[in-house]
């Protein structure tokens, strides 16, 4: 018998260390971690100048992305310079979200006062992940737009005393600019959390059918939620070296 | 708002290490695989740049071996030419040469042999007229023979 459906909306602490809160989606992104930096150092050994499947299927992403990021940026070294953090973004993310819904994710935990508590969660469904995330982005693209135009120059963009108009437009600006904490982190907090709540509530109605194709569903949808957020990083910092009137820096 | 960020489970602390988490997967993959991917693709550039440079060079080279051998043929067909003009000449005067002598022999024959017959009639008409006169001798004798 199903005993309802429980949503939890914030992670699950599972215990602490010197007071410092050990949530089951810090477990889950220190595992990921562990996998990227491992897949990493392993993967960085074994480069040829012939390549094999896999590393040529990388390269070509590689050359893919910094072609691409190169042509939004008009720079080839702006390119290479930011192709790291967005690059990172998306790969972070993108594994995370892949294994959101492999076995043991949600399903393996610890039963603490009749209350199961599962030892793994996505971090995208953590909003401290998120905005941790929004944090990091929100400053790169601000540094990266004062280091451009110059401080003055850069706050001549939300800081407008010239005519009302501009006056308005700048502080529409500073808003919006403000607002991309929120919609950065709710953004992906959102899609892949209430992916997760979709599967699950489609468990309760039809076990075993009909969360199958949700959950490839979901796990495309993770693809594109982190395709999205490397790529709206990738836009930002393009209109943050942009001077206001337009040009390039 | 504080209702919000608590229904959230929004802590600072827990925004903060998942900050550094994202900082050290930034470093690690920077370290460990961005920069060998560059350096890889860099180098891989670079050689196939030499590669081309090369193949360039060779295609050079190979144009002008190309007009070398194609002018060394012309010489070698020009000189055989020549080599094959000289020997026609030179058998053509050889023959000439042959008839000549030929033609000379011919006629030494045939006057050696126009000597020889005309030695052979000589002979047979000394010999006939010897003949003849021994006949008549013989007549002679005969009628006289006869007379007496």
């Amino acid at each position: 018998m199903h005993a309802g459906i429980n949503v939890v909306l914030k992670a699950e602490q599972l215990g602490s260390v010197f007071g410092f809160p050990i949530t089951n989606s810090l477990i889950m992104a220190w595992a990921v971690m562990a996998l990227l930096i491992g897949f990493a150092y392993f993967f960085g050994r074994s480069l040829s100048m012939v390549p094999g499947k896999l590393q040529a299927g990388i390269e070509w992403a590689f050359e893919g992305a910094i072609a691409y990021m190169a042509d939004v940026l008009g720079s080839e070294a702006l390119a290479k310079r930011f192709f790291p953090l967005v690059a990172s973004i998306f790969i972070f993310v993108a594994l995370i979200n892949e294994l959101e819904f492999f076995p043991g994710v949600g399903s393996l935990g610890l039963v603490h006062a009749s209350d199961f508590l599962p030892v793994l969660r996505a971090p995208t469904t953590d909003l401290n992940f998120t905005l941790a995330l929004a944090m990091i982005s929100f400053f790169a693209i601000e540094i990266t737009g004062i280091a451009s135009l110059g401080f003055f120059k850069y706050a001549g963009k939300y800081v407008n005393l010239k005519s009302p108009i501009g006056f308005a437009v700048g502080l529409i600006e500073l808003m919006s600019n403000l607002g991309r904490l929120i919609s950065f982190s709710f953004r992906l907090f959102g899609n892949i959390f209430a992916g997760e709540v979709m599967v699950l509530v489609a468990g309760y109605f039809l076990p075993y059918v009909l969360p199958a194709p949700l959950m490839g569903f979901e796990m495309f949808i993770g693809l594109i939620q982190a395709l999205v957020f490397a790529m709206l990083t990738l836009f930002f910092i393009k209109l943050a070296i942009m001077d206001p009137h337009g040009e390039h820096a | 708002m504080n209702q919000l960020f608590a229904a959230f489970g929004v802590n600072w602390s827990l925004i903060i290490a998942q900050a550094v988490n994202f900082g050290i997967v930034l470093i690690a993959l920077r370290y460990f695989l961005y920069k060998p991917m560059m350096t890889m693709l860099n180098k891989r550039q670079e050689l196939v740049a030499k590669s081309v440079s090369d193949a360039a060079k060779a295609e050079e080279l190979f144009a002008g071996a190309d007009a070398e051998a194609a002018s060394r043929v012309h010489a070698a067909d020009t000189e055989a030419e020549k080599i094959v003009a000289v020997a026609r000449e030179s058998a053509n005067a050889e023959k000439a040469r042959l008839l000549k002598e030929a033609e000379e022999r011919a006629v030494l024959v045939a006057k050696d042999a126009e000597a020889r017959a005309a030695e052979a009639l000589e002979r047979a008409r000394r010999e006939s007229e010897r003949d003849i006169a021994r006949l008549a001798v013989l007549a002679a004798e005969r009628v006289l023979h006869d007379q007496s």
